[in-house]
């Protein structure tokens, strides 16, 4: 998990989807979740990754970034699917379902700065619990980066090499129990900082109004209707279930003629 | 196995709307009970165990699909309150980067939660039992322990989604006419017809197929039973064979950094995280929770 990729894109990134409000994108991201939670059928699915796929490339969201963080969760709905998938098509719509759920969040939080989601969420949660939402990925940057350091000090100072397992996994434990020292350390400089400035019980983020309305629309909308012909293939089987294919071709040309347009532009 | 790895979509709606309901009653209770006191101390330590074990977990063990989790050490640190509010900030932060899915963020954080709290009470348990000096051993048995426990818990939770007709009904490649979980692609894409959309294959066979869905129907129900305890039967017997390997690393792992910090930092492992002694600030003698 490059978790500094995500945050540099979210924060300086221009496109017209980094424009749009958090809530629209947010809300457009719970209307994917149901589209994935609802969809039974492989080609309404592979239409909404497919989409999801233009929308990154349209917005000239760093995709090589993106997909493994998108394909990440294949691996582990892999092992679930291979486990107790009743046929291949089951595995198949379980692993796209990971993708296209996991591809949906990482858009959001590769066009959204991380402190507009968790304002949204911590309105909906106790106040202990959205303070430690925005402290823990606060502390999430300054751990990771320690971790690299330490690991790099620990490799020059005790020569981990492949071929002495023992040593290599003690100084490993070493490394994660001085990440630990240190957290702790940390958390009581955290703590400090929150004693001068008066933290009464509540960390105040303010949402930032959106840039674009037309796009908060457009993604809304957008979503909307993707969820929409979802319920109707899964409710009209017999009606629609035949045409799938269709909606499944014109993502993909879609698809196409973004990636074009976008490579030409480039 | 401190979360599940299934992708939204694929567990019935009655269970994960269930693990939503749970873990919220939980997160209400012990953000009540957290805020009692220190609340300024705590929610710092909240945020950088939380960071921690986010970040043990982004080092994965790819061919077993296992990665670190430092569970155990998280609770003994936390303890069992804010043991409950941590895992429900790492699931979050989890599935908004895609790792584990949003509608099971419920289920999640009770499994996170669980083997933070057994963690705890275990190693607790077991440094009281063996002594200070043996606090490796406790740390790593601790581990073992909760982690048989938590890994039955999930097998038990695919085994509810598995079995049962309302598993089948919300689960995956429904086909919403027989109400049977099946094929999504079986004859609809395969007799496409492009204009008729297949409708004069389907009124040809029509009659004979009514003569004959009666008794499909019941075969074909204890063929999706048969299917369904056969998964969870496979499912169980995967974790199971790889999970060992992965509780030893754990416990192994667990173990070294507990034993690491009872020797420089004592306090911080038998006393927890809230134990650490603290100078008074000038100016704010009133403004402490």
């Amino acid at each position: 998990m490059d978790i500094t990729a995500v945050d540099s894109a979210a924060v300086l990134g221009t496109s017209r989807l980094h424009k749009a409000s958090a809530a629209a994108k947010v809300a457009a991201f719970t209307l994917v979740l149901a589209t994935v939670v609802v969809t039974s059928d492989v080609l309404v699915l592979l239409s909404a990754l497919a989409l999801l796929v233009s929308l990154a490339v349209g917005m000239g969201l760093p995709l090589r970034r993106m997909l493994p963080l998108a394909l990440y969760p294949a691996v582990f709905a892999a092992v679930f699917a291979f486990a107790s998938a009743p046929s291949v098509l089951s595995a198949v719509l379980i692993i796209g379902k990971a993708v296209t759920a996991a591809l949906g969040g990482v858009i959001l939080m590769f066009a959204t700065p991380y402190p507009q989601v968790f304002a949204i969420v911590q309105r909906l949660v106790p106040g202990i619990v959205g303070d430690a939402l925005l402290m823990t990925y606060r502390s999430l940057f300054l751990l990771a980066e320690k971790l690299t350091n330490l690991t790099t000090a620990v490799k020059l100072r005790s020569g981990l090499a492949a071929g002495q397992p023992v040593r290599a996994f003690r100084a490993t434990t070493r490394s994660l129990g001085g990440l630990l020292l240190y957290s702790l350390d940390l958390s009581q400089r955290e703590y400090d900082v929150l004693r001068l400035r008066g933290y009464e019980g509540r960390l105040r983020v303010r949402a930032i109004p959106s840039a674009d309305r037309a796009m908060d629309r457009a993604i809304v909308v957008g979503a909307a209707g993707l969820l929409a012909i979802t319920i109707i293939v899964r409710t009209m089987p017999a009606a629609v279930g035949a045409y799938t294919w269709i909606f499944a071709t014109l993502t993909i040309l879609t698809l196409l003629v973004t990636a074009i347009t976008r490579w030409r532009k480039s | 196995m401190s979360h599940i790895h299934i992708p939204d979509g694929v567990l019935p709606i009655w269970l994960w709307g269930t693990g939503w309901v749970v873990a919220l009653i939980a997160l209400t209770i012990a953000s009540r009970v957290s805020e009692r006191e220190a609340v300024r101390r705590k929610v710092p330590l909240l945020g950088v165990i939380s960071a921690l074990v986010l970040v043990a977990m982004s080092t994965e063990i790819v061919p077993i699909a296992y990665h670190v989790n430092l569970t155990v050490v998280a609770g003994a640190i936390l303890g069992p309150w804010m043991s409950i509010i941590s895992a429900f900030v790492v699931q979050v932060i989890l599935a908004l980067l895609g790792h584990g899915g949003v509608t099971v963020i419920g289920l999640n954080t009770i499994q996170t939660a669980t083997e933070m709290i057994l963690g705890w009470m275990f190693f607790r348990t077991l440094v009281r039992a063996l002594g200070r000096p043996r606090v490796r051993w406790a740390a790593g048995v601790a581990t073992v322990l909760t982690l048989v426990v938590t890994t039955t818990t999930l097998v038990g939770l695919v085994a509810l989604a598995g079995a049962g007709p309302a598993a089948i009904r919300d689960t995956g490649a429904l086909n919403p006419a027989t109400l049977r979980f099946g094929n999504p692609l079986d004859g609809g894409v395969v007799n496409i017809g492009l204009f008729s959309g297949g409708h004069e294959h389907a009124e040809e066979t029509d009659e004979a197929d009514h003569e004959a869905e009666a008794d499909h129907e019941t075969e074909a129900d204890h063929e999706a039973e048969a299917d369904s305890s056969l998964s969870v039967t496979r499912f169980a017997s995967v974790v199971y064979t790889l999970g060992p390997i992965g509780w030893l690393l754990e416990a192994l792992i667990t173990a070294g950094v507990l034993g690491y910090v009872a020797r420089v930092r004592p306090s911080l492992v038998f006393e927890g995280g809230m134990s650490q002694t603290e100078s008074p600030h000038y100016g704010d003698e009133h403004g402490g929770h």
